[in-house]
């Protein structure tokens, strides 16, 4: 049986104002940016992720995203999704994502440099 | 001359009324005057300048106009009078002289020194004389030309190291101040006076020569250098009050500047740190730009490990498949190889026939090799799988920038503590600078490098037109001595007047020089006697003066010292002060403003010690850091008649109080 892949991909209201205030500050120059950073955070975390918390706010087309499924590939090379869609999948790493590094803002300041030295907290 | 008082109304600092007795006693000559910086010593000088003179003078000897003189507390009380009175004994006569200004009938807030009009009065044992004659009285004893020497402040001492420099400005006035003492501007009046009549025969004589017949070329190039030298001389003096004027407007604009320097200053810093914070601001923007770039990538950093595991995990897989389909491929080959060896009956390694024997035991092992690769199974599927699977991931562990994060983080960090920095600077500067108009000194800033310029023409400008005018006296002499020669020329009435006023011109000119030659021998004898009596190194064997009344130490073989410290300079023009104060008058007061700051204590010692027996009265306007009142005062406590103390009231009021009696 063949998986539906979903066309775009979104997140919980509250994480989206939180990516939304990244792009804002000058953090990140896309959501995109924004929203493969949380995926590769959680994927480096080693996290099984919950559901993404409703109401949900679709804010990114997958071809826009994950252009040449470099995300899909990645997710499907660490996680076993059996028959589950990757896509549904990604949306909730990156909501894992968007949260976690919302909580490591210091003083301010998204330390990405910090994030690519120790991922895990 | 002896002073014995001064009162000052309202002058300077000095509101209502103040008084001073100067020391007259023969042997307690010495008057010291103590006061802090900014409290009024100066003003104290300036009271006995304006009393004489009627001038007051500021830094770099620039007049103090008339309205910056009066006390600023009482001018705002209302009270726009000032005063001060001087009483001195000369040649046995008592003298008082009182000057005083008052606001004009009329004005109500006077904004200028016009608003005033200054009253004088001389009495000469209690008579008083007509105002004509004020000048003439004061000029006997107290000329206003020599008044730089006997009184004098401690600038005035800085001044004079500037003899020493050939050409330089100050160096060519205080040259000219010194000769006016010494009275060779006489002379050089009488020399030009000597001038003008021969230029007046010369023109008779050119007039006479026409008429005589036979001498027109000569008269008409009389004539010709003669109008040359008029229309040049008339260039040279044009040129010259050019030169002044140009000069005056320079030095008003260096008083602003001088006064504003420190608001130049800030904003030349704060250009400076705004072009800096802009460089950082511009280098923090192209740094976040860079960053934003990296971090489009960072999430491959992220997951790097976990795909590098992830990667060697499926290389295994991929190896042990490979190895697998090895085995199978070397079994294949030796089925091949068993086969075809029982078709041909040859042994497929050496070519020999196979025995009946041979032929059963490679046809046994065929059958194991086949049952064997019917066993052995093989997932080219999963070989494919794994082999596009290290594909993708190699292409996710593609190198990417994103570490380069890290020191660009570190960049920002530097340049924002450095923006804080700039920005701390720029506020603290446009604070310095608000409500100052910067275009405004810039403005007069360069127009006072166009005015240096300016005078810089116009002195070349004067040396050319100087340097034709003697080529034109020369021509003129040329002539004039080839109609000496000539009987009937010299018998014109007009050529004789010129020959007299040439002989009169070279004799001035040459007395000019010998008195100057004279003049200098003298003071650098007297200054050598001062100096001696001065100075602390007792090697050193006197002074040699130059062209332009500067001084140089002479050691002990009579060999110019080069190098001298700040305090040897002070000394020096000490020295040349005392000789030329006592080679230009008589003895009299000395009246010094801060004159010890660059000295140690034993110099001041001999100061101290020498002063008080060359001059009739010394009186000192010092601070506690000059004479300290307890171990130089030791040194002439025989010698003091009288101190005073000036104290603040506030910053615009003063008092003296009189320490001893």
């Amino acid at each position: 049986m063949t998986t539906t892949e979903p066309t775009s991909v979104g997140l919980s209201e509250k994480a989206h104002t939180l990516l939304s205030s990244m792009k804002e500050d000058g953090y990140i120059s896309e959501l995109t940016d924004g929203y493969k950073l949380a995926i590769g955070l959680a994927l480096a975390n080693g996290m099984t992720p919950g559901e993404v918390p409703a109401p949900k706010r679709t804010i990114l087309a997958v071809s826009g995203l994950d252009p040449e499924q470099e995300i899909a590939t990645a997710i499907r090379s660490l996680v076993d999704l059996g028959e589950g869609s990757v896509y549904r999948y990604a949306e909730r790493l990156a909501e894992w994502g968007v949260m976690e590094m919302a909580a490591r803002f210091k003083s301010g300041f998204l330390d990405v440099a910090a994030l690519i030295k120790n991922p895990k907290r | 001359m002896i002073l014995k008082t001064l009162s000052l109304q309202n002058f300077m600092p000095y509101k209502g009324q103040t008084s001073l007795n100067f020391p007259t006693e023969k042997d307690r000559n010495v008057m010291l005057v103590y006061g802090d910086n900014m409290r009024g010593k100066t003003s104290l000088l300036n009271g006995i300048r304006w009393a004489f003179y009627g001038n007051a003078l500021g830094r770099h000897s620039r007049p103090i106009p008339l309205l910056d003189l009066i006390n600023k507390e009482a001018a705002s009380e209302g009270d726009w009078s000032m005063e001060a009175c001087i009483t001195f004994e000369a040649d046995g006569h008592n003298y008082e002289l009182r000057r005083r200004a008052k606001r004009r009938p009329l004005v109500t807030t006077p904004s200028r020194s016009e608003d005033f009009e200054v009253l004088r009065a001389l009495s000469k044992d209690g008579i008083p004389l007509g105002d004509h004659l004020i000048d003439a009285e004061i000029n006997r004893y107290a000329p206003e030309q020599i008044s730089r020497f006997f009184l004098f402040d401690g600038e005035l001492l800085q001044e004079y190291e500037s003899l020493l420099i050939d050409g330089s400005e100050q160096g060519k006035k205080i040259k000219d101040a010194i000769e006016q003492v010494l009275g060779v501007p006489t002379l050089i009046r009488g020399r030009d006076d000597a001038q003008t009549i021969l230029k007046a025969a010369q023109k008779l004589q050119s007039v006479d020569l026409q008429r005589l017949g036979g001498f027109e070329i000569q008269a008409q190039k009389q004539k010709t250098l003669q109008a040359q030298i008029e229309a040049l001389e008339e260039d040279v003096a044009r040129l010259n009050g050019n030169l002044k004027r140009t000069k005056e407007e320079r030095l008003v604009l260096e008083d602003f500047l001088e006064k504003t320097e420190s608001v130049y200053q800030a904003k030349e810093r704060l250009n400076a740190a705004q072009k800096l914070e802009q460089a950082n601001s511009e280098r923090q923007t192209a740094l976040s730009i860079e960053r934003l770039g990296l971090i489009k990538d960072a999430w491959r950093e992220l997951i790097r490990p976990s795909i590098t595991l992830k990667r060697n995990e499926i290389y295994a897989q991929h190896d042990a498949l490979t190895g697998q389909l090895l085995d199978r491929n070397k079994i294949e080959t030796k089925i091949s190889q068993l086969r075809e060896a029982l078709k041909t009956d040859t042994c497929q390694t050496c070519g020999q026939a196979l025995h009946q024997e041979q032929k059963d035991v490679a046809s046994n092992e065929l059958s194991a090799l086949e049952n064997e690769l019917k066993n052995l199974s093989f997932d080219m599927t999963a070989m494919q799988r794994l082999s596009s699977q290290i594909q993708s991931l190699d292409k996710l562990l593609k190198p990417s920038e994103a570490a380069r994060i890290e020191f660009i983080d570190r960049d920002l960090a530097r340049l924002r503590i450095e923006q804080t920095k700039h920005d701390n600077e720029i506020e603290s500067l446009t604070d310095l600078i608000k409500g100052q108009d910067t275009a405004e000194i810039s403005r007069k800033r360069n127009l006072r490098d166009g005015l240096l310029k300016e005078e810089t023409r116009i002195e070349e400008d004067i040396k050319k037109s100087q340097y034709a005018i003697d080529k034109d006296r020369n021509d003129l002499a040329i002539i004039g001595k080839a109609l000496e020669n000539n009987p009937q020329a010299r018998a014109a009435r007009s050529s004789k007047v010129v020959n007299i006023s040439s002989a009169l011109e070279r004799v001035y000119t040459r007395s000019i020089d010998r008195l100057r030659e004279d003049l200098k021998t003298k003071v650098e004898s007297l200054a050598s006697e001062a100096f001696k009596k001065l100075t602390t190194q007792v090697k050193y064997s006197g002074l040699r003066i130059n062209s332009n009344y500067g001084l140089t130490i002479l050691d002990e073989h009579n060999q110019e010292v080069t190098i001298r410290s700040a305090g040897a300079e002070q000394i020096v023009a000490l020295s040349l002060i005392d000789g030329l104060a006592h080679a230009g008058r008589s003895p009299g007061p000395v009246v010094m403003d801060t004159p010890f700051g660059r000295l140690d204590p034993k110099h001041r010692a001999n100061i101290l010690t020498y002063l008080p027996s060359t001059a009739q009265q010394l009186v000192l306007f010092v601070h506690e850091g000059e004479v300290n009142k307890t171990t130089d005062m030791r040194q002439i406590s025989q010698k003091i008649g009288c101190v005073y103390e000036i104290k603040e009231v506030n910053p615009r009021h003063s008092k003296i109080d009189r320490v001893t009696q």
